[in-house]
């Protein structure tokens, strides 16, 4: 259907230009149809019809339609689906763990040539994240979400306890936490976030998957990976660390209800603290992680997304200037840090955060920390089964909580599994 | 022999008060336990954020007009759209089932033609394949036609529903009697006057039993709308009501606008519901019963 | 009736439907079932990954994997509990409505009836508030971890029973309320007590109806999909292919593998065929007598 109406208006285009004689415009090198086109835009970052709305008022011959997605799995399955058969929306959200699913399935375009100037803008961390590692590019950098501690700075002077510097003290603190009231937990491990998970292996130096030469190594049970499932399963296996999942009403109420004091999250974390804790109001602060031992000073990504061009896009230029406009232009990146409420990939968004969060009005330096903590995050290439690793993540982590039997197994699994899964479609392994 | 049975209707009038009383009060437990998830929708959806996780869970709120507000305000009240596509949907797709259901039953109770069995297995074997297989093939095959992400996708492979021309067999083979068709044959009627005037009109209240049964299953689909349509000007309420539950990971997600949302959706099913109630036949044993 | 080609002719919409939508679909599946993903070196670039056939590689594969087995287990016990429970209670309650001076007998129908309009995903998400240890209203009367490990099968089951009793319950009842009265007057002259009235004349009466219902429940339940699958966010005791649709949904749409999902999802229609067939043979040949 938008083919059909796109190459009618093609037509219609060419017809009135050449009964005017206006000069036709030389097709530029990725194949542009001259005149106006329409692009359809799949995201979910909340007020993007507003961001759009902007761009389309200064561009009336690139008219972009947002078509507000669920967020999650199913929304790459749903986007690879729809490439599969041929009628993909021109723009889409890519999470950065789901691009190089797309990049495998071939649904994504490669925009080297169009991105060229753009690289400039972004850290070389993130820019590695689009690249996956090779010469080619494959989206636009949209958000990050560098890790950090988030805890409630009232309850950490009530129960006596320091801001932790390093996971032995965060592993203490726990203890001394739930010594004191056995209703209150120092923090919680989801497994249902693997996310979260990939970020803290991220901090303490994995690389699970990285390119050598044609082949792909896996190495999810590396030493780095397996030094935080131990700690975090031996602090659920004590007792001392709860097992409930993120994100879940249960969740939220313990939250507001105090019972849990620290959350180790990513730069988006006020969003949800606010929506899903009004209570705690101006009683959680933010701090680096606690570091593998002391004097370092490094952390991860959890989360985060990009904005990839269908490969199918007849219109492949010109949706590669609005993701560009979009995640670099100065005007754009505001409306996306007011609007959408995302932090910005691109180097120059941080300086548009000035102004702490309403719910952080205690930490009047909130961005400037938040800027430092960021610059500390380390790289990490994703590979081309992401879904299958985090399926077994969920899968094998929520037996080993469940179980309270130590969580090395688990990651075992998930090592198996992303192994087991790229075997079978054929992709050549580094032994 | 006069006496006695007198003595046994007086000691089953006797007997029967009590049963009378402990069937009223196990209906009405039924009545509590189905009505108590119900009656928590309708207390949550008063809560505001702040109360929703921390007042107890039957404690009603402050915030139900709050909710509702901004429930009609979330992106340009595209809620309504939602409901109104929902609608659309259901009420078609209902419609345009209930003809086809009856059609088919119709002749598949009241003509014998070969292949008559092979045809019914056929369309009853529907049933046994789950909807969530046949998802992706179909929205692959509507893609090569160029209809996937229209409202016809979503509205064409609801139509077809075993169940409903199963009831349709069954009604119309409980419902019309031979006889009549035959006196109608006699009369010169042909068989398209034969299926309006006779067998349409007495197959109406199991046409309309069909017709709730597919609003309410077109009403609560999720995976075919879900699969079908990119555009949320398209979409029916529970894509669009899963839209703000999983908001992605580094958003909130909005629970109060979900709660009240759902709220919001179940209300036009329950009020038909009502409304349609006496009307509503599930007597779809009842031609097993006379055979 | 005999006619040539008028019976096709009104059957041909149905038939039309039936092949777009579901015999090519289901065709596409089997088709999909035989290939797989072949991808050389990276597996990234143009024309990296391609489809091959692969014969029965996914069936085997299928069978041959302890998840789905072991998820074909739980879906037994929890069917198992489903049908006792709901079918009982389903007809405990038509029993109930149909015997004389019950009270407020309507009120109980309609509010038993009720969760029959709520989607299966709102009904999960309702019942996982409840469930969930802070939060729950029932725990405050009954000290168990609701959604702990063995536990959660039962209180996936009430969900399935809560959301389908209602109907059940109405498909029973109307089959009751076509038996003419005078059967039971002269069982009462006679001196039967009404519970004698409902085990010896009204259970055999309802006989067909409820293997109808069985057989469409056991469809029903050995294609569980929502409840388990809204419920998961919520804790840790459902892994990702607790039931066999949750594994063709996670090849399907997590981890990408069509092909696998296709080839499971054929065995599980394969199987509600093979555990349905007697049931609807039974049924037919009771509802259908005339072949």
């Amino acid at each position: 259907m938008r083919t059909n109406r796109l190459a009618l208006a093609a037509l219609a285009v060419t017809l009135a230009a050449g009964c005017s004689g206006a000069p036709q415009e030389t097709a530029s090198p990725s194949k542009a149809p001259a005149g106006p086109v329409t692009l359809t835009y799949w995201t979910w970052v909340p007020n993007m019809d507003k961001i759009v709305k902007v761009w389309n008022a200064a561009n009336p011959d690139i008219t972009v339609t947002v078509s507000k997605q669920a967020g999650g799995d199913d929304a790459a399955a749903k986007f690879l689906t729809a490439a599969k058969a041929g009628n993909p929306p021109d723009l889409v959200q890519a999470e950065y763990q789901m691009l190089p699913s797309f990049v495998a399935a071939d649904a994504v375009a490669d925009l080297t040539a169009e991105t060229a100037q753009a690289k400039a803008e972004f850290g070389e961390g993130i820019w590695g994240l689009v690249t996956l590692g090779t010469d080619a590019v494959y989206a636009l950098p949209q958000d990050s979400g560098p890790m950090m501690l988030y805890y409630r700075r009232d309850l950490f002077d009530k129960f006596g306890i320091e801001v932790p510097k390093t996971w032995q003290e965060y592993g203490e603190a726990a203890r001394t936490v739930h010594k004191k009231d056995p209703e209150v937990f120092l923090g919680t491990f989801s497994s249902k976030d693997p996310g979260s998970f990939t970020g803290l292996a991220q901090q303490a130096g994995a690389q699970w998957w990285s390119i050598s030469g044609e082949s792909w190594k896996v190495a999810i049970n590396d030493a780095a990976t397996t030094k935080v499932a131990d700690f975090w399963g031996g602090l659920v296996k004590e007792g001392v660390i709860d097992g409930q999942p993120y994100f879940t009403p249960e969740w939220n109420k313990a939250l507001n209800d105090g019972k849990l004091l620290t959350w180790p999250s990513a730069v988006w974390g006020p969003g949800v603290l606010s929506s899903n804790a009004p209570k705690a109001k101006g009683k959680w602060a933010i701090a680096p992680l606690p570091q593998w031992s002391a004097g370092e000073n490094s952390s991860g990504f959890w989360g985060g997304s990009s904005t990839a061009v269908a490969e199918k896009s007849p219109n492949r230029a010109a949706a590669a200037k609005f993701a560009t406009w979009l995640n670099t232009d100065p005007e754009a990146l505001e409306l996306l840090v007011k609007e959408g409420a995302v932090y910005p990939a691109a180097t120059k968004g941080g300086a548009l955060l000035t102004e702490a969060p309403d719910y952080f009005s205690s930490q009047p330096d909130f961005w400037q920390q938040v800027a430092a903590i960021s610059a500390t995050a380390r790289g990490f290439t994703f590979g081309p089964n992401v879904n299958v690793t985090y399926n077994a993540f969920k899968d094998g982590f929520d037996q080993a909580v469940q179980d309270k039997a130590g969580f090395a197994a688990a990651v075992g699994k998930m090592q198996e599994a992303t192994l087991a899964d790229m075997r079978k479609s054929g992709f050549q392994i580094a032994p | 022999m006069a006496a006695a049975t007198r003595t046994a209707a007086h000691a089953a009038m006797r007997g029967a008060l009590p049963l009378g009383f402990t069937s009223t009060a196990v209906l009405l437990l039924g009545a509590v336990y189905c009505l108590f998830p119900v009656s928590w929708v309708l207390v949550a959806a008063t809560k505001s954020k702040a109360e929703l996780f921390s007042i107890s869970a039957f404690a009603p709120g402050t915030g139900l007009l709050s909710n509702l507000a901004d429930l009609a305000a979330y992106r340009d009240g595209v809620f309504w759209l939602w409901l109104l596509n929902t609608l659309l949907y259901a009420g078609g797709g209902a419609l345009l089932s209930t003809v086809v259901s009856t059609v088919s039953g119709y002749t598949l109770a009241k003509y014998r033609f070969p292949g008559r069995n092979v045809i019914f297995n056929l369309l009853l074997g529907g049933i046994l394949v789950p909807a969530v297989v046949l998802a992706i093939p179909q929205y692959l095959l509507f893609s090569t036609v160029g209809l996937a992400d229209t409202y016809w996708s979503v509205l064409l492979p609801q139509i077809l529903h075993p169940y409903g021309i199963y009831l349709a067999r069954v009604y119309a083979g409980a419902a019309i009697p031979d006889t009549l068709l035959e006196a109608g044959r006699i009369d010169g009627a042909g068989h398209g006057t034969l299926l309006r005037k006779v067998a349409l009109p007495l197959m109406l209240p199991g046409m309309v039993t069909i017709f709730l049964f597919q609003f309410v299953a077109i009403w609560n689909n999720f995976l075919l709308p879900y699969i079908m349509l990119g555009d949320d000007q398209k979409f029916p309420l529970t894509v669009g009501l899963y839209t703000l539950l999983a908001a992605g990971a580094n958003q909130p997600s909005l629970y109060n606008l979900i709660i009240t949302g759902a709220l919001v959706s179940i209300i036009p099913l329950i009020a038909l519901f009502l409304t349609m109630q006496r009307y509503w036949r599930t007597d779809l044993s009842s031609g097993a019963v006379k055979h | 009736m005999r006619a040539s080609r008028v019976p096709y002719l009104f059957l041909a919409p149905a038939m039309a439907l039936f092949t777009l939508f579901m015999a090519l679909p289901i065709g596409y599946t089997i088709y999909l079932s035989l290939r797989g993903a072949k991808v050389s070196g990276l597996g990234l670039g143009k024309g990296a990954r391609s489809e091959i056939f692969v014969g029965a590689a996914n069936y085997t594969d299928a069978l041959a994997d302890g998840a789905l087995w072991n998820g074909w287990l739980r879906v037994l016990a929890y069917g198992l509990l489903v049908l006792v429970v709901m079918l009982g209670l389903a007809l405990l309650f038509a029993l109930l409505l149909d015997t004389a001076h019950v009270r407020l007998a309507r009120f109980s129908r309609i509010s038993i009836f009720l969760p029959f309009a709520v989607p299966g995903v709102a009904a999960t998400l309702m019942w996982g508030f409840l469930y969930l240890p802070s939060l729950s209203p029932i725990r405050a009367v009954l000290d168990v971890d609701l959604l702990g490990p063995t536990a959660v099968t039962f209180s996936m089951a009430n969900i399935a029973v809560w959301g389908g009793v209602g109907f059940n319950m109405l498909v029973l009842y109307t089959a009751l309320r076509a038996v003419p009265r005078a059967y039971y007057e002269a069982a009462r002259i006679d001196g039967a007590s009404e519970i004698q009235i409902a085990l010896r004349i009204k259970i055999p009466i309802l006989l067909p109806a409820i293997i109808l219902t069985t057989v469409f429940s056991i469809i029903a339940t050995v294609q569980v999909f929502t409840e388990p699958t809204a419920l998961r966010p919520l804790t840790n005791t459902i892994s990702s292919t607790w039931s066999p649709l949750m594994k063709v949904y996670r090849d399907a749409f997590v981890t990408g593998d069509l092909y696998s999902a296709a080839a499971t999802s054929i065995i599980i229609a394969a199987i509600s065929l093979v555990l349905s067939f007697g049931f609807l043979r039974v049924v037919r040949d009771r509802a259908f007598g005339e072949g």
